[in-house]
């Protein structure tokens, strides 16, 4: 009995929360800071920061959209910025407390998602593309070249409807955010015919199978492709010659949090230069913070996989979000496929 | 015949722990490969470093044996109350909290709490995730429970009631030492279930109550990293000893 | 018998709040309409249900009974030599059952992250294979319906071996000795003594693992690397990437009815023969 109650009573205490400190809880994508970045800021602020992480839109959505979760700071990709509005999910950035925002590329400081930057900061950008291993003579350039049969058993495809889908649809040649049900049926038909080439459906899992030599051509998004080639230099990354999508992934500040100020440092102190550096150099993903670039390491700077040179990118589109019964029929394409 | 069931119990134990025995061979190994390279602790030094995984870690442990001794105690108590008068609806309702998947368990509960913490201004942590680990425990321990109470003679009780012993008296000084390894099996069983389950607990998990599968979870989908394979290494030869001493401890 | 009633009363208390409580909203929620992005709203509707009955989706229901069925009838036969071999220990019982549990207390993830380091092309399995010269390139033994049985199977193992030894240590020796001492040999005594005895092992066993392999996700979609669809995957993208939580629930539903008549069944059927 006594050690019940001992039990019960750790677990209260463990339960109870050790502020101090003031507090600030950032949910974030993994792998997106440097591993000092967080304890920095911590340092120099005097607080402290719960820092936990996540692998999808979706699993952060779902602690977040009953505005009570307790995060005060989320990193949605751009496309579920406007849900999150329409659910009077996200507080407005007082801009006066964001002098650090004059240091984004000029490109993202009216991106098409938040013309005033009024909800939101870029943080990292990237695009999904083909990472292959160099003994693929001819190199895959294009998405139909992975539905060449030489690949057979030795391809992967991203487990994400929208990428794979979207993948299709501009090997086809239709636009990547497409809700024209006969167009979709078309991309579904590619799939398909596609599928017994595939050998799985993997997201950064395949990254070892692609370093090992067990993959020769995936569909991936440049940050994990570069992760792949920093450990294995016999990979390359394409940026498909039909067009690609291009992925911005925003912070925001949830309405809920009570500590907007605190938040607002937080943001601002991301928008460093040195800092923004550090932790798109150590995540491997591409940083809209034009100032930031200076402070890059070379190799990095030069990386044509993450910087790709302007031509190359004004082959990508930036994806829309999808409105509910576009996303109902390719939610049921998407199972289609995995069924067939 | 015993010889074939040796040899067969040799083969199972093998094929048992082979899986976890090469990820320990090989969460010394430098590389992240199977590819032998040379003999490195650098992945052990990595946990160390970790702060995520020591607090996962922590809380895994205090949820877990939390869950277990409630649901123990609760699903015991259940099974012996259904012995010999059955309550259909109960038993069903313990089925069905088996059958459904635990992604709708996890959603479910998730939504029950949301609701719940409407009015009470409450958040997620810790103890919304040991109330659902008993929630799905109970009816493991009540079936195991039930399972061992349908060998045990009827009369027992009876007996021991026309002795003198009085209604509690009977259950525990004769129904319960009877139920004893019954007992053992069943809170091994909520044990392991409420320590490895990671779905239901991602979704009532709290800001500061990760717990280790969601730690280890977030890991693997980055890629499988060796760090890993230490991990599972540590937990192995931890609970390995746990048994050993209380083996010693059994026999003395 | 009032004790009874009150040894009931905690568990009465978790499943009504903790279970029937959310179960009720599920199923509130599989009659209403998923929200623009995501959550439910207001019209009431039986879209949902009627969505259910199209070939796409009986196919995968039927599939993963199928797989269930075929992952609890091995995890049986691989099971019940392992309990009868601890049952029958003079000591170190629980040593053994231990020792079954051991592995599955480092995380399911872990596990499953085993068998891909074992299973890859570059992995331990092939390797060796390659060595020893049985075969010459390496086989694809991950990302088909072999790996997610294998993965399952391994799974679920403890939840089979667990009830059938509870029940097997209960046995009355006296009951396999008489059949001895009437002439019948070793395997004859199992088959047709031994095995029935442990008929409520085996049911409790058999239903704590082919429910779970029926909504399992994790595995199929690790080992199988998402090439298949079985409910448990249907059910958890309808949660999270589609968003349709209306829909997952009606599947949910679904899924509930089926089990619980089959397993309502088998209980019937084991509570008749006992009287």
């Amino acid at each position: 009995m006594n050690r019940r109650y001992f039990i019960l009573g750790m677990t209260a205490l463990a339960g109870c929360s050790r502020a101090s400190r003031p507090r600030l809880n950032v949910y974030n994508w993994s792998a997106y800071v440097a591993p000092d970045t967080i304890s920095n800021f911590e340092a120099e602020f005097g607080v402290k920061v719960r820092y936990a992480t996540y692998e999808s839109n979706e699993e952060m959505l779902a602690k977040v959209v009953t505005g009570n979760s307790g995060w005060d700071i989320v990193f949605p990709t751009y496309t579920r910025i406007k849900p999150m509005l329409d659910y009077g999910l996200i507080q407005p950035l007082q801009h006066e407390w964001l002098p650090g925002l004059s240091n984004l590329d000029p490109r993202f400081r009216a991106p098409t998602w938040d013309r005033d930057l009024r909800w939101s900061v870029p943080w990292m950008w990237f695009a999904t593309g083909i990472v292959y291993n160099r003994d693929v003579r001819p190199a895959p350039t294009r998405w139909a070249d992975l539905w060449d049969s030489r690949l057979k058993g030795r391809l992967t495809m991203l487990d994400d409807p929208e990428d794979m889908l979207g993948a299709c649809l501009k090997k086809i040649g239709l636009s990547f955010s497409s809700t024209d049900p006969a167009e979709l049926q078309r991309a579904k038909q590619e799939a398909i015919a596609q599928k017994p080439l595939v050998r799985a459906y993997l997201n950064a899992e395949v990254r070892d199978q692609l370093v090992s030599g067990d993959v020769l051509a995936a569909q991936l998004w440049a940050t994990t492709a570069q992760q792949a080639i920093d450990a294995g230099p016999t990979l390359a990354f394409a940026y498909p010659e039909e067009g690609f999508p291009l992925y911005c992934d925003c912070a925001v500040i949830l309405r809920e949090s009570q500590r907007s100020r605190l938040a607002h440092q937080f943001l601002d102190y991301l928008l460093r230069p040195k800092v923004a550096a550090a932790a798109a150099d150590y995540s491997r993903v591409a940083t809209p913070n034009g100032a930031a670039k200076g402070f890059l390491p070379e190799a990095t700077r030069d990386s044509s996989t993450l910087y790709p040179p302007p031509s190359i990118l004004e082959r990508g589109e930036w994806p829309q979000t999808l409105p509910p019964d576009a996303q109902r029929l390719r939610d049921r394409i998407w199972t289609e496929i995995k069924a067939s | 015949m015993r010889r074939w069931l040796g040899l067969y119990a040799v083969a199972f134990f093998a094929f048992l722990h082979l899986p976890l025995l090469t990820l320990s061979v090989f969460s010394f190994n430098s590389s992240r490969f199977t590819v032998w390279e040379h003999f490195s602790l650098d992945w052990y030094r990595a946990i160390f470093h970790d702060p995520e995984l020591i607090e996962g870690t922590w809380n895994s442990v205090i949820v877990a044996i939390a869950a277990t001794l409630i649901s123990t105690v609760v699903g015991t108590l259940c099974a012996y109350g259904l012995w010999k008068r059955g309550s259909r609806l109960l038993t069903g309702t313990l089925y069905l909290s088996l059958v459904t998947p635990e992604i709708v368990t996890g959603i479910a509960l998730l939504a029950l709490f949301q609701w719940m913490f409407r009015w009470l201004h409450w958040h997620l942590g810790l103890y919304t995730v040991i109330l659902a680990h008993v929630a799905f425990s109970i009816a493991y321990v009540v079936i195991v429970i039930s399972a061992r109470l349908r060998t045990i003679s009827p009369n027992l009780e009876e007996a021991a009631m026309d002795l003198g012993a009085s209604e509690w008296g009977a259950f525990f000084y004769v129904i319960l030492p009877a139920l004893g390894p019954g007992i053992i099996a069943a809170a091994l069983l909520a044990l392991t279930v409420s320590f490895d389950d990671y779905v239901i607990t991602s979704m009532v998990a709290g800001v500061d109550s990760q717990t280790l599968p969601m730690v280890i979870y977030a890991m693997a989908r980055r890629g499988a990293s060796p760090i890993i394979n230490a991990i599972s290494a540590l937990i192995t030869v931890f609970f390995g000893l746990l048994i050993v001493i209380s083996e010693r401890v059994r026999e003395t | 018998m009032k004790l009874r009633s009150w040894f009931v009363l905690p568990t009465w208390i978790w499943m009504v709040g903790l279970f029937a409580a959310p179960f009720a909203i599920v199923f509130a929620y599989s009659f209403l309409t998923r929200g623009v992005y995501g959550g439910v709203e207001h019209p009431w509707t039986w879209e949902n249900y009627q969505r259910l009955f199209d070939t796409l989706y009986l196919t995968i229901l039927l599939r993963s009974f199928a797989m269930a069925l075929v992952a609890t009838l091995l995890c049986l036969f691989l099971a019940f030599p392992a309990a009868l071999f601890i049952s029958r220990s003079p000591k170190h019982k629980n040593l053994y059952l231990q020792l079954v549990m051991l592995p599955f207390w480092t995380s399911f993830l872990v596990r499953t992250y085993a068998w891909l380091f074992l299973l890859r092309d570059t992995g331990l399995v092939n390797t060796v294979l390659q060595k020893i010269g049985i075969i010459h390139s390496p086989l694809q033994l991950l990302y088909n319906d072999g790996a997610v049985l294998l993965g399952l199977v391994y799974g679920y193992l403890p939840f089979m071996v667990l009830p059938i030894y509870a029940t097997l240590e209960r046995l009355d020796p006296s009951l396999p000795e008489a059949a001895a001492d009437l002439g019948a040999r070793p395997w004859a005594t199992l088959l047709r003594v031994i095995v029935p005895l442990s008929r409520p092992g085996i049911i409790a066993g058999a239903i704590l693992v082919f429910i779970p392999c029926l909504g399992a996700y994790l595995t199929p979609d690790l080992l199988g690397g998402g090439r298949t669809v079985l409910v448990g995957n249907l059910v958890q993208t309808q949660f999270t990437t589609a968003r349709d939580w209306p829909f997952g629930s009606a599947v949910s539903m679904l899924l509930m009815l089926l089990v619980t008549v089959l397993v309502w069944g088998i209980l019937r059927r084991e509570s008749e023969q006992l009287t």
